[in-house]
């Protein structure tokens, strides 16, 4: 138990920290909250449109399913896993890798957790208000109020930042081979909202971009968008398998590429 | 246990890179491009005691800011063994930074946001410290470093000197033994620099804290180090106590004539005498000792110009530096 207690000691004080580092801007989560009301609220009054043109129903799902899909997908983007990415490229290309690799830290793990550590505030605040407020303005499918919901949801939601951070991660380590890491970002973030439900619930895809969004990483990674519907009480355990294989995959990936590119660093001026 | 903190053999570091061949077309630039290689540190070997107080200087792209980061565990070096307090850099760095306290002049480890206390804490816990260390530890620091005017303040919001006096107290939390600067006095004005020199002497007498840095500020290591390794293209041209290194050009003197009236025309000098600097009010002479005597030198100097005042001197330590540069450079 101390063992356990002193391997998450640094995690829970970054995580600590970077509250704190929030707390003190309040101005940052303002911005994020009209970012995401602008972004999820247009959206939603979109769909709440199609879905009454076509007479409430589309592909057998009805707007409440797909408003809270929509929810849980910009809930889970604020904690801004993605930007792992960039950051370890900014670590590469500014030369800061140098002051993390002189410390006794793992430093793909720290990166992992200060990128957990910078959305927390921001997505705990935000999620909690918008989601009372989009529960009072629409209501609550019933799917979510049965009892496997929320440790799926949890159990998803861990999943998928886990799975995110390993993906986003892997390209962030590019960068020490090919130092500007956009155009591969660019690529895996767009697939990533196309199958993640970001433009267009996974409900309504037609079945082989279902399939793609299922069985591939980039899907899988927002899987939390799918525990609204009426399929993930008999299929979550094999949702959260698919995640599972991934977070394995990916995770073994991300390890052999940081051992390699450790070999790699090359600093300015040395 | 050895007397030696830091021993360095046959230290090689290559680094290679693609580099685009003008007669070749471009798809054989992009799939099989040419492949350069560059020697940053070439074979270079030394050792150093525990407390010493180091000045590892060159010129830029001599190779010490490559030695330094294969010192600490960030590069692999290509060949050759580095061994600091008993511990291999490349197979155990996180041991290693235990052991080991690093500032980069020119970066930041510090929390830019959040009060400079916040930071300290931080990196108690990245070093494995209790909480009851911490606090005993940063007070220590703070009393050592006098940063109590400033430690209630967001880091972003401190003068550079500010920030370098709380960036080696963040390097020296956990006590470090070895502690790695790579230009530390970077931007700081005068009293700054002092300053910080004065705190890095401090830790060393009171904590025997052995003090490897790089620099190119002269007065960091006139000041602080006792001995000098000059390095220039990736090899140790020099190893010798600092007040030995002003010795090296002893053999040089320099003159300076200050004209009665004013320098007109600056005719050739007598072999072993070269003008240095030439201005119509005062004329600087180097003198090589081994050629011709300074007494002499100045007979012939008196000869060819009509002077109000003569001063004669040994090159400063810059100077002394600046000499082994380019000696060696022209070795090349």
């Amino acid at each position: 138990m101390k063992k356990i207690r002193k391997s998450f000691r640094l995690p829970i004080k970054i995580l600590k920290t970077l509250i704190k580092d929030s707390i003190q801007y309040p101005t940052r989560i303002v911005v994020d909250t009209i970012a995401i009301l602008a972004r999820c609220g247009i959206l939603l009054i979109l769909y709440w449109y199609v879905f009454k043109l076509s007479n409430g129903v589309i592909n057998g799902t009805t707007f409440i399913f797909a408003a809270w899909s929509i929810f849980f997908y910009f809930s889970f983007m604020l904690l801004r896993l993605r930007d792992i990415s960039r950051l370890m490229m900014q670590d590469i290309q500014s030369g800061n890798v140098e002051v993390l690799f002189s410390k006794p830290i793992s430093y793909l793990s720290y990166r992992m957790w200060w990128q957990v550590g910078s959305g927390l505030y921001s997505f705990v605040v935000i999620t909690i208000l918008a989601a009372i407020a989009l529960g009072l303005i629409i209501g609550l499918p019933y799917t979510m109020v049965i009892g496997i919901f929320i440790p799926t949801l949890l159990l998803t939601f861990l999943c998928g930042i886990v799975l995110s951070l390993f993906m986003y991660a892997i390209v962030g380590l590019l960068s020490f081979w090919i130092e500007d890491i956009n155009p591969v970002f660019w690529i895996v973030d767009k697939i990533v909202m196309i199958l993640g439900g970001s433009y267009l619930p996974v409900a309504l895809f037609p079945p082989l971009m279902k399939k793609i969004a299922l069985y591939t990483p980039f899907g899988a990674s927002q899987f939390v968008t799918h525990t609204v519907y009426e399929s993930w009480q008999t299929n979550w355990y094999q949702l959260v398998g698919i995640q599972l294989f991934w977070i394995v995959l990916l995770g073994l990936v991300a390890y052999f590429m940081f051992l390699k590119a450790r070999e790699k660093v090359s600093v300015n001026g040395g | 246990m050895s007397s030696n903190s830091i021993i360095v053999s046959n230290l090689t570091k290559k680094f290679s890179f693609s580099a685009r061949n003008e007669s070749s077309g471009w798809l054989k630039n992009l799939f099989s491009p040419e492949k350069k290689e560059i020697i940053a540190v070439n074979n270079i070997s030394f050792s150093v005691k525990h407390g010493e107080r180091i000045a590892f200087i060159g010129p830029n792209g001599a190779g010490k800011s490559t030695t330094i980061k294969m010192l600490t565990g960030i590069l692999f070096p290509t060949s050759g063994n580095v061994n600091i307090l008993g511990l291999d850099p490349t197979k155990n760095r996180k041991k290693l930074a235990y052991q080991i306290g690093t500032v980069f002049g020119q970066r930041s480890q510090l929390l830019p946001n959040l009060p400079l206390t916040d930071s300290l804490e931080f990196f108690g816990v990245m070093y494995d410290m209790s909480e009851k260390e911490i606090k005993t530890r940063i007070t220590e620091l703070i009393e050592l470093f006098d940063l109590d005017s400033f430690i209630t303040q967001p880091v972003r919001k401190l003068s550079l000197g500010q920030r370098m006096r709380a960036e080696v107290a963040a390097s020296l939390i956990h006590k470090p033994k070895i502690i790695l600067l790579d230009e530390p006095t970077i931007g700081l004005d005068v009293v700054a620099k002092k300053a910080l020199r004065d705190l890095l002497l401090k830790i060393n007498k009171e904590e025997n804290t052995t003090i490897f840095l790089t620099s190119h500020d002269v007065g960091d290591i006139e000041s602080l180090c006792e001995r000098t390794i000059v390095i220039n293209h990736g090899e140790v041209i020099k190893d010798l106590p600092t007040e030995d290194l002003s010795k090296t050009f002893i053999y040089e003197k320099y003159i300076d004539l200050v004209a009665k009236t004013s320098f007109e025309n600056f005719p050739e000098l007598p072999k072993g005498i070269t003008y240095s600097s030439k201005d119509k009010n005062k004329i600087t002479v180097i003198v090589d000792i081994k050629t011709i005597s300074v007494q002499n030198s100045l007979k012939e100097l008196l000869t060819l110009f009509e002077v109000e005042d003569i001063d004669v001197y040994n090159a400063d330590l810059e100077t002394v530096i600046r000499h082994i540069y380019e000696k060696d450079s022209q070795k090349l």
